[in-house]
């Protein structure tokens, strides 16, 4: 057996029961879900009766558990199922949740949490400020240990398939760190500026602010950082690491090649890069039309690379890669992309006036002349290259363009994006029709297109439905050009003799490893898998790069993909009862029925609409990825955004429920407006203001900060309420709301305070005197029960209610802050640590103790107890005297069991 | 001063949070305490109790070799054990260190004057230097502790700590005053909340009690004295009031479960006295033996007023609530709406308090008919017969707008809480202070809630203060689980701040004997002469003998007469301005 007793939970009860086992000579474990130890407790202002600040009463406690011999302590773990074995010993599965910081190294400076860019409700100051993502639980928190709140991966993040931290450098841009944020995604590739603006952005169809009023226009925040870099001047500003003196030959310059040297030059390799084309940068360069992606935005980026030292040959085509390894390279990386079109099968092909999208694209890109004047123009074709060129086409003065597609409009594979701009920039679309054959005139040149019409039948193999030509159909489309953009193939004949083929010429590669038949050739990008799109080419460039440092340096040929799971955006969203909707920035785009040049068609984001874009993100994993954490740890290698859960098995004697309470969520009294009218707060978050370490440096009222003078009470609220499913009585909340008067009044001499309550029930030892006292300070009492509250355009709240004492009346009271004394719920999250065996709760459902009257603590299972607020409403005092009692409990029966843990070494 | 080797002090000033801080300008202290002789490190602290600045301190007591520690914060109740702990875990003796209390004797006795209060931290701290500076390494005495433990009381709180204990294998002893076990609850029928019957829970437990081989128990007892110290206590014991022999017992710890008396009102109070006024225990016992209508003295019963809070709540007489009397007043008049016959029930209150679950009770009685009416606290129910000889009772209900009513009813049940056990005989051999309650007090309720100011000594149950039985239970095992962890080791350690004679210059005037109010001084022979001896175990350090000692032969460790000159001389020292 690993410990004599396993005590969940660390507020006042648990630590009160572990550290009386642990005085007793018991080997105890204690698994608290949070960071620190303390529980509720630690976060209040002052205890009653006797007004003890209530940090001078936990922190020795909490000091004392941490330190106690006998006692383990797990903080940010969590008890994840508990059996009784047959011997009647427990065996307990604990997840030890990642910190992301090793609890060891950090030294609690807190310089994690000042540079993190993510800031969300502050749960230790019950949400009335906000805290970071990193952060430490609160200033006393046992052991005062940084934590990384990382819920798995934002879904804009884990939808790259380049693999960039879309989430961290919206974050940082939120924060106004437009370098920091271009470094971040150049920790990815070196194609910022090309990403922003040729991307298509499926981060954006993920994200979870597109179900409220659209999407964050996270490319186009990508382009602003890119630009903002160019404008400022700045270097790079990445670490390269020294050169390791290792060569490896990149073939092929398009954004998997670029991305691969990248990475592999800041490793430390000497790179090169072998283009067979004029100019560096494959598609980018030599097909995306620079309205869409202006040239200077491709060889900037291109320049990038450069920058780290890679050399670019071009027309440098390869013929032999084992000539590259006889010349020192230790390996190479087949990144040749899907160059070459495909033919259009027909008759007449070979007519003059009949070419290849990627080659006409090309053509336009390098400047080479190419005559649409006056033309007609059939583009053949439904993907975007068949988009692009009809609107380059539609750029060089063609009289129309014809897209003709052999399926329908919502079949076709184009962005889109690219199929509406092209619509509105005048290019015609026919669909369900196939071309036959290229008809010519006398000269040879074309004169028109011969198609069939298309009916669309079953599904086939990709779900879309497979086009059927209908007999007689025939018609002739009139043109002078067809461009024929119906697929792209790879160009891999030099590589036959050593690399295997598969389909359409492709390269066969491991799809995790990237490796190749011969070892040190590696293929990534379409050259491997056929024309797919710039992220995912970035995305396998990265990986090669990985594999191939792996490769050389004697490594498993794994570990590329580390992302956390990505977070349900229901769960996302349900985190805020309600949301603001936020205007959008305008979309940049400015397209002209007849476009004449290759201007870009969309604009940058203003800095302020980038600012306002980027605030919208709703840090849908908490932790942004922007890593800014990691370079503001001072000890090194402290903070692992790699690290995971860690799982632990262990066999207990006995297990003490102390997992405490959970408080009424007031926004379920809608007449009393919390959530809704700002001044509305509950005990908790005035408890908060009242603490030595509260969030403001007195008490105010959250709507303007002004300090209140009239303050009001609502008592019973979610208590002793059968329209809220709660008949009990909370116990505590008279006597934290009498105390709360106290420092009120205390704190500011000239506010009034009044009460309004059912009972005052100041049942315990020294209670009512409390009471009195707080009435004799000035407190005034009503009462009677509020019936609803509302809120004045100044802020300012009208409590109704019918004075009782007074003839019984309808009152309307104003107050600058209202108070809701809000009472206890159960913590349902008792019941399910057992999932073989039912732990009784009662009606109300807290753990039930079915011979209260004479063995407090005992439960329903053998073995296990309950301290604490578990078992119902308990004050300080009671859940103390409760864990006390829980402990002898817990102790008989492990004397009468006779179970004894062996001593940790 | 001087003399000693320069010793190397670390300071610590505490801001508190605010409670120091917003009135003491901390910055300032520790500036004007750094170049005090001796200190090596100063710092100021958000909260010095918090377990990082813990560590600090043990870092920084390494790293600049410290060998005494000051820290100026709170009570030394509340935190001397932690940095000692603090001192301990860094290495150094525990005893180097010196608490300076800056906030209940400073910060918040000063609110108004600021800088005052900061001048005042500034020379408490300067003294705590100076105590530190000439502290001398001490080890703590370690006693072997007896595993035996003494129950007094035989209700339902003193019979299941006793099978608390005896189930964590220690032995008892169980002294009960009345010839039978099972106090209060021994006598009550149908209990709240569980419906369990409480004659058949005592009689379970008393069962138990009388078939555990480790549990021996006295009735018709009393304990008349104690004597030994900590861990070790000769407990005598009379049995059966006529035995002369008194029974004397070894017990490591005492467990106190005395329990309570009721209210008895006065003749006249709310109309006591009159046929038909009763207290709460009469009624609930007519309740208990009642099956068929209630009766009193052979007549029906149909209307009851109940009159709540007397003898509680009372500035000037018993201000404190007795905290159970709502829920079982509420729980009675549930049972008498389950009997036969109808019957009328008012209840006539200030707050009702059944907390918690026994809102439950509360809801239960309203809807078989109960009806409540609050009444002002400055308008009491008036109890009266009239004419025909039919008791009347006036109230004023608040519920519609103070309108007087007055009740014609067949029984008053005048609702009378707790009031403190009559122990003056325990308290005074035990020397265990009450609280204004006149009920037990513990040292801090929620710190240590059993244990009282005098060492081995614990309360349980309602000698503490109103408790209902099962809230009696829960301290009882309560109090086990304090008197296992110390019991269970087998020994335990006792501070070495004790008094301390150097027998040379003892003249054996005696003065010091009569002035201990521990008995802890005896005489005893050295070198073949007559001088006083103080037992360390028994002495508690309170200091009262050195003063009385006319050849200055009593020194107390840890406060020695050296250090407390230094420390005056110290605090009186101009303040840096």
């Amino acid at each position: 057996m690993d410990y004599d007793a396993l005590v969940v939970g660390s507020g006042i009860g648990g630590m009160e029961s572990a550290l009386k086992l642990g005085d007793m000579g018991y080997k105890v474990l204690v698994v608290e879900k949070e960071a620190s130890v303390g529980g509720r407790m630690i976060l209040l202002s002052k205890v009653f009766p006797t007004l003890d600040c209530a940090s001078c009463i936990s922190t020795p406690k909490m000091a004392q558990t941490i330190h106690h011999p006998n006692l383990t302590v797990l903080t940010y773990s969590e008890v994840e199922g508990i059996a009784r074995n047959g011997d009647g010993h427990f065996k307990a599965k604990v997840k030890r949740k990642a910190r992301y910081v090793d609890e060891v190294a950090c030294t609690g400076c807190q310089k994690c949490e000042t540079a993190c860019t993510v800031a969300v409700p502050d749960q230790f100051n019950a949400d009335l400020v906000a805290r970071r993502a990193a952060y430490i639980a609160f200033p006393q928190a046992v052991p005062k240990k940084a934590v990384i709140e990382r819920q798995g991966s934002s879904p804009c993040t884990f939808a790259c398939p380049a693999g960039i931290e879309a989430h961290g450098y919206v974050s940082l841009i939120r924060s106004g760190e437009y370098e920091k944020a271009h470094r971040l995604v150049l920790d990815a590739t070196p194609l910022v500026g090309t990403l922003g603006r040729a991307c298509y952005a499926p981060c954006e169809s993920e994200c979870t602010r597109g179900s409220l009023e659209g999407t964050l226009p996270i490319r186009r925040l990508k382009r602003f950082i890119s630009d903002r870099h160019v404008e400022s001047g700045e270097d790079l500003g990445i670490e390269v690491a020294p050169p390791n003196g290792h060569r490896i030959a990149v073939v092929g310059s398009g954004p998997a090649g670029l991305t691969a040297a990248w990475q592999l030059a800041r490793m430390g390799y000497g790179v090169k890069i072998f283009e067979a084309a004029s100019e560096a940068g494959g598609f980018l360069r030599l097909a995306i039309p620079s309205y869409r992606l202006p040239v200077e935005v491709v060889e900037r980026d291109i320049d990038n690379v450069r920058a780290l030292g890679v050399e670019i040959a071009t027309n440098s085509p390869v013929r032999d890669v084992e000539a590259l390894k006889a010349d020192g390279y230790e390996a190479v990386l087949l990144a040749t992309g899907t160059p070459r079109s495909t033919g259009l099968g027909v008759p007449g092909e070979d007519r003059l006036g009949v070419m290849g999208g990627p080659e006409f694209l090309r053509k336009v890109k390098l400047g080479q002349p190419v005559d649409m004047a006056g033309r007609q123009v059939v583009v053949v074709g439904g993907g975007n290259v068949a988009m692009d060129a009809a609107r380059v086409a539609r750029r060089l003065s063609a009289t129309s363009v014809n897209v003709v597609y052999r399926r329908g409009r919502a079949e076709m594979p184009a962005h889109h994006v690219e199929a509406d701009d092209a619509e509105k920039e005048g290019v015609q679309f026919t669909f369900q029709v196939a071309p036959v054959e290229v008809v010519g005139d006398a000269s040879g040149a074309v004169s028109g297109l011969r198609c069939v019409r298309m009916a669309l039948g079953e599904p086939d193999g990709s779900g879309r439905r497979r086009p059927e030509p209908i007999k007689g159909s025939e018609f002739v489309i009139p043109c002078q050009v067809v461009i024929g953009a119906i697929g792209m193939t790879a160009d891999t004949a030099a590589f036959a003799s050593l690399i295997g083929l598969g389909r359409n010429g492709a390269l066969q590669a491991d799809p995790k490893t990237l490796q190749t038949n011969v070892p040190w050739v590696f293929a990534a990008g379409d050259v491997v898998n056929g024309a797919t799109d710039i992220t995912r080419a970035v995305g396998e460039g990265r990986r090669a790069a990985h594999m191939i440092d792996r490769w050389l340096t004697g490594g498993m040929l794994d570990g590329f993909d580390r992302r956390l799971p990505v977070v349900d955006k229901a769960e996302v969203l349900a985190r805020q009862k309600t949301y603001t909707i936020r205007p959008t920035a305008p979309d940049g785009v400015t397209l002209e029925t007849a476009p004449h040049d290759f201007r870009e068609v969309e604009g940058g984001l203003t800095e302020a609409q980038a600012h306002e874009a980027a605030g919208r993100c709703m840090d849908c994993a908490v932790c942004s990825g922007c890593h800014e954490c990691v370079a503001a740890c001072p000890v090194d290698g402290c903070i692992d955004l790699q690290a995971r859960d860690q799982e632990l098995e262990v066999e207990v004697g006995a297990v003490v429920v102390s997992t405490g309470y959970r408080l009424f969520a007031a926004d379920l009294k809608p007449q009393y407006g919390f959530g809704k009218y700002r001044n509305v707060i509950t005990g908790m978050q005035m408890d908060r203001l009242l603490a030595p370490t509260r969030p403001f440096n007195t008490i105010l009222r959250p709507s303007d900060g002004k300090v209140p003078e009239r303050i009001a009470y609502v008592m019973c609220t979610g208590s002793r309420d059968e329209t809220v499913g709660n008949p009990l009585c909370s116990k505590f909340c008279c006597m934290y709301s009498v105390k709360q008067n106290q420092l009120i009044m205390g704190a500011l001499p000239l506010a009034e305070v009044t009460v309004h309550y059912i009972d005052i029930r100041a049942a315990g030892k020294r209670y009512d005197e409390f009471y009195e006292q707080s009435k004799a300070m000035g407190a005034t009492y009503v009462k009677g029960r509020v019936a609803k509250i509302t809120e004045k355009e100044n802020g300012d709240l009208i409590l109704r209610y019918e004075d009782i004492e007074n003839g019984g009346k309808l009152v309307d009271a104003e107050y600058d802050l209202v108070v809701l004394a809000v009472g206890v719920q159960p913590n349902r999250d008792a019941a399910a640590l057992f999932p073989e065996e039912r732990l009784a709760e009662d009606e109300y459902f807290y753990v039930a103790e079915p011979d209260e009257d004479l063995n407090p603590g005992v439960t329903s299972i053998p073995g296990v107890f309950v301290a604490g607020a578990a078992s119902g409403a308990k004050d300080i005092v009671d859940s103390i005297l409760h864990a006390g009692a829980a402990a002898a409990q817990v102790a008989a029966h492990l004397e009468r069991t006779q179970a004894k843990a062996k001593v940790p070494a | 001063m001087g003399g000693t080797t320069e010793r190397r002090v670390g300071v610590y000033v505490c801001h508190c949070g605010g409670n120091i801080s917003d009135y003491v300008d901390v910055e300032r202290v520790v500036a004007a305490i750094r170049d005090e002789p001796g200190v090596v490190v100063a710092k100021n602290t958000i909260f010095a109790c918090a377990d990082a600045s813990q560590s600090e301190m043990i870092e920084d007591i390494q790293r600049h070799k410290l060998d005494g520690l000051v820290v100026a914060s709170c009570s030394p109740k509340l935190h001397t054990t932690t940095f000692r702990g603090v001192a301990a875990r860094a290495g150094i003796n525990p005893y180097t260190y010196t608490q300076v209390n800056i906030r209940e004797q400073d910060s918040w006795a000063h609110t108004d004057d600021p800088a005052g209060a900061t001048h005042k931290a500034i020379s408490l701290i300067k003294g705590g230097i100076a105590r530190t500076r000439l502290t001398e390494p001490l080890e703590p005495l370690v006693v072997e502790t007896t595993r035996k433990a003494l129950v007094v009381g035989g209700g339902i709180a003193g019979l299941r700590a006793a099978i608390g204990l005896a189930d964590v294998g220690l032995d008892v002893f169980l002294v009960e005053k009345e010839r039978e076990l099972g106090g209060w609850v021994g006598r009550f029928g149908t209990m709240y909340p569980h419906e369990r019957d409480g004659r058949e829970l005592i009689d379970g437990l008393v069962a138990e009690v009388r078939g555990r081989d480790s549990i021996t128990v006295f009735t018709n007892a009393e304990l008349m004295a104690r004597s030994g110290s900590f861990g070790n206590y000769v407990a005598a014991i009379r049995i059966n009031n006529d035995l002369p022999e008194l029974v004397h017992v070894e017990v490591g710890q005492i467990v106190l479960a005395t329990g309570f008396d009721t209210y008895q009102p006065e003749s006249g109070e709310f109309g006591y006295g009159i046929d038909g006024v009763v207290t709460l225990p009469e009624f609930k016992a007519m309740v208990d033996a009642s099956s068929g209508p209630l009766t009193y003295h052979g007549r029906p019963v149909r209307t009851i007023a109940y009159i709540y809070c007397v003898g509680n709540r009372q500035p000037g007489g018993n201000e404190y609530c007795s905290k159970y009397c709502c829920a079982a007043t509420v729980h009675a008049s549930i049972e008498v709406a389950k009997l036969p016959g109808s019957v009328h029930q008012y209840h006539l209150y200030r707050d009702i308090r059944t907390y918690g679950k026994y809102e439950l009770m509360y809801t239960e009685s309203r809807k078989r008919g109960s009806v409540y009416m609050k009444f002002p606290e400055d308008m009491p129910p008036a109890v009266a017969l009239d004419a025909s000889g039919r008791l009347m009772v006036t109230t004023h209900d608040t519920l519609t707008g103070g309108e007087e009513v007055t009740i014609p009813a067949d029984l008053v049940v005048l609702v009378t809480g707790m009031v403190p056990r009559r122990n003056e005989e325990l308290m005074g051999l035990l020397k265990l202070p009450v609280g204004t309650d006149g009920f037990f007090n513990e040292i801090h309720p929620k710190l240590r809630p059993v244990e009282t100011v005098v060492d081995g000594v614990l309360i349980a149950g309602a000698c503490q203060g109103p408790k209902n039985s099962a809230e009696s239970v829960a301290s009882g095992l309560a109090a086990v689980t304090q008197s296992a962890a110390i019991l269970k080791k087998g020994t335990a350690e006792l501070d070495p701040l004790v008094a301390t004679v150097r027998a040379v210059a003892c003249s054996m005037c005696g003065d010091c004997l009569t002035a201990c109010p521990y008995s802890a001084i005896e005489k005893a022979e050295v070198a073949g002469r007559e001088v006083a001896a103080i037992s360390p175990s028994t002495c508690k350090g309170c200091g009262g003998c050195v003063p009385v000692c006319p050849e200055d032969a009593i020194d107390l460790r840890g406060y020695t007469d050296a250090q407390i000159r230094a420390v005056i001389d110290s605090m009186l020292e101009e303040p840096v301005a």
